[in-house]
């Protein structure tokens, strides 16, 4: 009798399931299919996917990338994703080598949210391929205790040379940011595909490493500078918004010769499974909730006009702190190019400051 | 015998695949240009001309071997006397020893050398213990010395233990039933002994820390290059395939000179002492 009770017991409760799924709710769109996102590592706001999963029934799988160049080699591979997140210069590459399949902007209803700052740069001039994630710039992070403002403006860039601060600076690891400084600190273009240039830089690099010990390092900037421990530093603009919400101490600088202008967008490759739900994804990050949640918690600004004002504005997490605003204006400032052979050239003079900088040691 | 024979099979074709085919590769690369294609190729010498006419790639080349040296006389000075002590002890603490020494390679070598960053930071644990406040610990030669000393001295101590282990104890009574006392019996019968130990013992910590490259990179900053790194660099971020299989195969040749050296000192070691015996 008992184990009747049981089982009747049991056969009610499958029962109220099966109707519960059946009645609650209705149909989800995406429900059971799967999103394969590629993504930068810390670069996506806390309730992100659980919320787009929750919304939308599709499950994602993240995979994520260190550098453009890491990522570009899966996608060229032909590995597939449905949703890549590269920069401005591998977008450029990416269209080049035919790998990104066109946008159907019929099926993004929000685009007349994002900035115009930020939409139609060079890369993508129409946004045919690619939709804005986070965007900025880049500059000097300097703790206004220790370095005066009349230096930075005086010198710009080439503060880094300037032997007062011996000792105390940090280069970025990065041959594109390092040769953008050197090149703008010069006054050339940062695009340029000259080799005398070319070469100028690489002496400004070269001297910098040989006369001011700098520590050449990559996301440590971040932390290190937030506690105080150097006086200046190349750094991306979002970082900087987290160094100065960290550090009041902290100012962030740039140079009047002009920066570089940069935005990671989310495009859809052209061996994508599921390019409808790649389109919903994207329609859903330039929404306001997603875009603030991705914005408020990695730092880097949002080309979500509404949430970029409102994060620096009046309360927002960002108040007060230039560094969260990218700069539009300046006919320096300029968007990165893909060009292979400069790519190679300044990869490898770069390969040398660094050997030149172990070699003073 | 020759049924046997067929079952080396198997590992011949794993070798010429793992083994025999990359190094070919390498060597293919390193004497040709064209990049990675391998359709269109000329042969040329050029990139060891260019290592070898630059003076700041030899200057590297120089550092790493220098610092490899170091950690090399570290190992032997730290770890013979840890070995000795290892082989000296009871066989119950010499199984925890041995144990508390192998455990910590059983851990990813990556994962260890993040820690000491940790340790080392400004900052971090190590400043704050000892009021360094004022010294960078991070980012220095010696941080890069202590995390190869670090990683490598665990194959220092076990071979040299191993072959302190494997002496007849009977050559220590008989040293001292001569009349040679703990000293003279230590320098004459049981360091010679153990040389072939602590030969291996070099090679296998010379070897690994000439060619590192991410413990000087975690250790020692972006602006602290050796050999290992140029390497790198030249695959991962410059692209030139061919060049970094030049240097590659530079490398390869200085590896295999140090062994044939190392192998030398303990052919000759070991002959001599039989003639003496």
């Amino acid at each position: 009798m008992k184990k009747l009770l049981a089982s009747a017991l049991v056969g009610a409760l499958a029962l109220g399931m099966t109707g519960c799924s059946g009645s609650g709710g209705q149909e989800r769109e995406f429900e059971g299919q799967e999103l394969h996102l590629y993504n930068w590592g810390e670069y996506m706001g806390e309730n992100l996917i659980s919320d787009f999963e929750e919304q939308t029934g599709a499950t994602v799988n993240v995979d994520y990338f260190e550098s453009n160049e890491q990522m570009y080699i899966k996608v060229a591979n032909g590995e597939s994703f449905d949703v890549l997140v590269p920069s401005d210069y591998m977008i450029e590459r990416l269209i080049q080598e035919d790998l990104l399949q066109p946008l159907d902007k019929d099926k993004l209803t929000n685009l007349d949210q994002l900035s115009d700052g930020v939409m139609g740069l060079d890369y993508d001039p129409n946004n045919d391929y690619s939709i804005p994630y986070f965007w900025g710039t880049v500059g000097i992070v300097y703790d206004k205790t220790k370095v005066s403002e009349e230096d930075l403006e005086k010198e710009g860039y080439n503060i880094f040379l300037d032997t007062k601060y011996k000792g105390d600076i940090y280069l970025y690891d990065s041959e594109r940011d390092s040769f953008m400084m050197a090149l703008k600190a010069l006054g050339y273009s940062m695009n340029t595909t000259n080799q005398d240039e070319l070469n100028k830089a690489y002496d400004w690099l070269v001297q910098c490493v040989e006369t001011m010990e700098p520590e050449i390092v990559t996301d440590e900037i971040i932390d290190n500078m937030a506690q105080g421990r150097k006086a200046l530093g190349l750094i991306y603009s979002g970082d900087a918004a987290y160094v100065m919400s960290e550090n009041e101490d902290m100012g962030f600088y740039m140079p009047e010769t002009g920066t570089n202008l940069w935005s990671d967008a989310m495009v859809i490759p052209k061996n994508a499974e599921n390019p409808e739900l790649a389109h919903a994804f994207i329609d859903y990050v330039c929404n306001y909730d997603a875009a603030m949640d991705n914005s408020s918690y990695v730092g880097y600004t949002s080309p979500n006009e509404e949430v970029m004002n409102e994060l620096s504005g009046e309360g927002g997490d960002f108040e007060g702190i230039n560094a969260y605003i990218p700069r539009t204006g300046n006919d320096k400032d300029e968007v990165f190019k893909y060009d292979e052979q400069t790519r190679t050239i300044i990869a490898e003079l770069f390969s040398k400051v660094k050997v030149a900088a172990s070699n003073v040691q | 015998m020759k049924r046997f024979s067929q079952l080396a099979i198997p590992y011949v074709v794993w070798v010429i695949l793992m083994i025999l085919l990359p190094m070919l590769l390498i060597l293919f690369y390193a004497f040709t240009t064209q990049g990675n294609e391998i359709v269109n190729f000329t042969f040329t010498f050029d990139h060891f001309i260019r290592f070898f006419t630059d003076h700041d790639f030899l200057l590297i080349l120089w550092r790493s071997l220098v610092i490899a040296f170091k950690t090399t006389v570290i190992c032997v000075l730290l770890g013979y006397p840890i070995a000795y002590f290892i082989a000296r002890s009871s066989d119950r603490v010499r199984n925890i020893l041995v144990l508390a020494i192998t455990l910590p390679t059983w851990i990813n070598m990556l994962v260890r050398t993040y820690s000491w960053i940790g340790l080392l930071s400004e900052g971090g644990i190590l400043q704050n213990l000892f009021g360094l406040q004022d010294t960078e610990l991070l980012y220095t030669e010696g941080a890069v010395l202590l995390g190869m000393v670090y990683n490598f001295i665990p194959f220092m101590i076990l071979q040299i233990n191993t072959s302190l282990c494997k002496m007849d104890s009977s050559l220590l009574e008989a040293s001292a039933d001569l009349g040679a006392n703990k000293l003279q019996t230590f320098l004459r019968v049981t360091f010679p002994l153990s040389l072939s130990g602590v030969i291996s013992g070099i090679a296998l910590v010379f070897l690994p820390a000439v060619s590192s490259f991410f413990i000087p990179k975690l250790l020692g900053g972006g602006q602290f290059f050796l050999i290992g790194n140029v390497i790198e660099n030249q695959f991962i971020t410059v692209g030139e395939w061919n060049f970094g299989s030049a240097i590659s195969m530079i490398m390869a040749v200085i590896m295999m000179l140090c062994m044939y050296l190392i192998r030398r000192v303990d052919e000759h070691n070991n002959g001599g002492r039989q003639k003496k015996a």
